[in-house]
């Protein structure tokens, strides 16, 4: 039986999903092998692999451009068409897939090409720390604030660092020149 | 240039600078737009200077979208507050 022809929605589905962990969530071990078997057990290999591959290109090509309502359909309708392409219930079933799962891949899809650290986390306290005895002051607050950064597919690093309130002051100040650097950004024309 | 090195858990750093820029991401390899919402996507990078146990000086770089940085920017108020009533 063809692939092409197994439909009930389930395994499309299913098989969508496995590919956005796969291709844009970094998700490990999804092999062909083992989407086959579960989802695609009557098909043998030299049939599901260009249906995979197929399919992989088209959930590409959508998150890749990024595609609204009109563009999503004139772009399926298209695959609907050519020669070895798509049936419209699997047409249905992407359209479906992409509008609940758009937003996800997109965000991974940024994620992917920063590749600079992320802010994962952040914890703080603060301390009051009592001072030496050289100081005039004998309570100075302190806040100690843990930094959870990571690059895309790799473990958290964590960075903890100490500051006092004259520094926690300097970095709202510096915080709110970039706010409102955005503020600019936003009502600037495109 | 000083490195960008990481720091051991527990290890407390003083901070000491903090740079940023703001950043619009047009386009990349693998993705023809980076439209969010009709947006290019903005981020904020962010480079900071901390100075370890023995005084040496090392820089961590990381970027921010922008709803983290207004979440980072929140957390910072949060602090300020606190320290302003101790």
């Amino acid at each position: 039986m063809a692939a092409g022809e197994l439909e009930g929605s389930k395994p499309l589905n299913g098989l969508l999903n496995a590919l956005a962990q796969d291709t844009f969530h970094g998700h490990p071990g999804i092999t062909e092998e083992l989407l086959r078997s579960q989802l695609y057990p009557e098909v043998p290999p030299e049939e599901f692999r260009p249906f995979l591959a197929k399919m992989r290109g088209i959930l590409k090509s959508i998150a890749s451009a990024d595609m609204d309502f009109n563009q999503l359909e004139a772009f399926l309708t298209a695959q609907t068409k050519k020669q070895g392409g798509i049936t419209s219930d699997q047409a249905a079933v992407i359209s479906k897939f992409w509008k609940s799962h758009k937003t996800k891949i997109r965000e991974s899809l940024m994620n992917q090409s920063r590749w600079n650290s992320g802010l994962r986390g952040l914890s703080w306290r603060v301390d009051g720390k009592s001072q030496s005895r050289h100081s005039a002051q004998i309570h100075t607050p302190v806040a100690i604030i843990e930094l959870e950064l990571g690059k895309y597919g790799q473990k958290s690093e964590f960075l903890c660092l100490e500051f006092d309130e004259v520094k926690v002051n300097q970095i709202l100040k510096t915080l709110s020149e970039v706010e409102e650097s955005i503020s600019t950004l936003i009502s600037q024309p495109n | 240039m000083e490195e960008s090195s990481e720091l051991p858990l527990d290890a407390k750093s003083e901070f000491v600078d903090f740079q940023w820029k703001l950043g619009l991401a047009v386009s990349c390899d693998g993705c023809r737009s980076l439209k969010l919402e009709g947006w290019p996507y903005r981020y904020v990078a962010v480079m900071l200077k901390v100075a370890d146990h023995s005084g040496q000086v090392k820089t961590k770089s990381f970027e921010m979208t922008v709803p983290q940085f207004q979440n980072f920017d929140r957390r910072f108020k949060e602090i300020a507050a606190v320290i302003e009533t101790m």
